[in-house]
């Protein structure tokens, strides 16, 4: 599973790296526009090591951003699975909120608390979290006729055993949930820092765009690609653990 | 009958549009079109582009010229060499990592004679007399870009170690500014200095300015740029172009034009007040052109030769481009 993200990244990323290459060739175009080789074998000696550090602190910020709002999601879906006022105020609630887009919200949260790690989590958090809020709502308003006829029969329903039944039978689709939103904690934390943080790997990338300088950009593509396809794969190693474990 | 028609009918259409991508049938008017993309989002700092342009002044030279905003996700450059655009608007720093990485880019007009880039602060907090005052205090640099490269030569010169500094990255609003967390702060005087200055002024504040050009270090701003292809292959062209160019940055920078270039401003620029135009425009004045200087749109090679210097020593490009070459020859 783990092996098989990294070669898929492996090649879709050679892929691109290849048709720029051919793009460069064809046009005739300097290493401004599209590095070539040697200057990106330069900047993997120059900057890989650094962009490493840096993409791990980004992939620090993004798992607790994630595990946060999956947290978040998860309080939130099982407080409003039920087809009750208060179930669908906050439904409405949550949909309401996200309806901002955050590129307009980080500013503020920017300005009010600075730009260090609490802005970038909680930008991290708010990006995840909302895909992860639906696919909970939906999972958890759907009943299992099957199973739970037989709770609510016999008067031994209670709300713990609702959640924990249709988690069960919606595992995989949970493990999906989770191993997508990984994505989007990434790429909130990554905007995050290249809107204003002042470290990880989405500041080194504007550092590189004020410099105009691709070939760091393909660098940080690259280590940012490779890191969350082993994060990702981890992820669904643990979710089918996790599985196995509860199926006993 | 009727499908056969219907699709007879599609394939004329997808030819006729596939005859006009690939077939360029020039411009509709009898006009020369041209694209030139600006720097930054248009504002005082593009004035005599917005001039020539309300003016009629391209019209004259029998162009056409899509004017477009530039921003930090835009390179005139690396439009020049994708044919996106025929002209545009880069700083000196731009050109010289482009020419260090095989650009073909020619340097037609240096639009700011003085670096707009300097350093506001509170005269209250600190006195910053010289570059030597910088020691001890915390500076706002933006890291990658220019104002980093100015900052670190100024310490250089002046003896300052650079752990005698604290370097504070700079982000998109002034709140550590503001609250103290940073001493000084970049901006350019022109637009940013004058609006900014002008509301702490009201709020009491005293504050100053460092202009590191006052101290030797001479860093380039913005300038007209194109291919190397299209100044070979239709000087003509840039010839026009640029006449009319520089005649609107001489206009608009003369005071008796001021009503009409802060109208060609405005037109673009709505959320600036027209008293902050006015002073904006009055800072802008001597960037461009100043009493007795050169003319408008003159090349001061030395300075460009510093700023490439300055990029080296500080590890920007790693070869000599020798940037002369590149700058038109009046």
């Amino acid at each position: 599973m783990l092996l098989r993200r990294i070669y898929q990244f492996l090649m879709i990323y050679l892929l691109g790296v290849l048709c720029l290459l051919v793009i460069k060739v064809a046009a005739d175009l300097s290493d401004y526009v599209i590095p070539g080789i040697d200057a990106l074998w330069l900047s993997v000696r120059d900057v890989g090591w650094r962009y490493v550090v840096d993409v791990l602190d980004t992939l620090r910020v993004a798992v607790i951003g994630q595990v946060l709002s999956i947290g978040m999601a998860l309080f939130i879906g099982i407080l409003g699975r039920q087809a009750t006022w208060f179930g669908s105020f906050i439904k409405v609630a949550a949909y309401n909120v996200q309806a901002y887009p955050i590129v307009a919200i980080a500013p503020i949260i920017f300005i009010l608390l600075g730009d260090g790690f609490v802005s970038r989590l909680l930008i991290a958090a708010m990006i995840c979290y909302f895909p992860l809020l639906l696919s909970v709502v939906g999972i958890m308003s759907q009943p299992i006729p099957d199973v739970e006829h037989f709770y609510r029969q016999t008067g031994r329903m209670r709300w713990q055993l609702e959640v924990k039944i249709r988690s069960f039978e919606n595992l995989s689709k949970l493990t999906t949930v989770i191993v997508g939103s990984a994505t989007l904690a990434m790429a909130g934390t990554i905007v995050a820092e290249f809107i204003a943080a002042s470290a990880g790997i989405g500041y080194s990338i504007r550092i590189a765009l004020y410099q105009s300088d691709l070939a760091k950009i393909l660098v940080a593509l690259f280590m940012i690609g490779i890191t969350l396809s082993i994060y990702q794969g981890i992820l669904e190693w643990v979710g089918s653990a996790v599985k196995k474990v509860w199926a006993r | 009958m009727g499908i056969l028609t219907g699709r007879k009918v599609l394939m004329a259409l997808l030819c006729i549009g596939l005859w006009l991508t690939v077939v360029d049938i020039g411009p509709l008017s009898a006009d020369q079109a041209v694209s030139y993309r600006l720097k930054w989002l248009i504002n005082m700092s593009t004035v005599g582009d917005v001039y020539a342009e309300a003016q009629g002044l391209f019209a004259s030279e029998g162009l056409t010229v899509a004017l477009k905003p530039g921003g930090p996700e835009r390179d005139a450059i690396r439009e020049l060499e994708l044919g996106h655009a025929d002209f545009g608007v880069a700083s000196a720093d731009q050109v010289i990592h482009a020419l260090a990485k095989g650009s073909p880019v020619v340097v037609l007009a240096q639009l700011f004679q003085a670096n707009p880039l300097q350093w506001i602060y509170f005269k209250d907090r600190v006195q910053i007399d010289t570059p030597a005052d910088f020691k001890g205090k915390t500076v706002g640099v933006t890291f990658g870009k220019n104002d980093e490269i100015i900052m670190r030569t100024l310490l250089a010169r002046a003896g300052v170690p650079e752990s005698g500094v604290r370097l504070y990255s700079v982000r998109l609003d002034y709140t550590p500014f503001f609250s103290g967390r940073a001493d000084l702060w970049p901006v350019y005087i022109n637009s940013q200095g004058v609006e900014i200055g002008q509301r702490l002024e009201a709020a009491g504040e005293r504050i100053a300015f460092f202009n590191p050009e006052a101290h030797g270090v001479r860093f380039v701003a913005n300038s007209v740029v194109t291919s190397e292809r299209l100044k070979s292959e239709r000087p003509e062209l840039v010839e026009r172009f640029l006449r009319a160019l520089l005649a609107g940055w001489q206009s608009a920078v003369d005071p008796a034009n001021t009503e009409t270039a802060l109208a060609a401003v405005r037109q673009y620029d709505r959320d600036t007040t027209l008293e902050v135009l006015r002073a904006q425009l009055e800072a802008t004045r001597p960037l461009i052109q100043s009493p007795g200087g050169p003319a408008v749109g003159y090349i001061d090679i030395a300075a460009w030769e510093q700023t490439e210097a300055m990029m080296r020593q500080y590890g920007q490009i790693d070869r000599a481009v020798d940037v002369g070459r590149r700058l038109r020859k009046p």
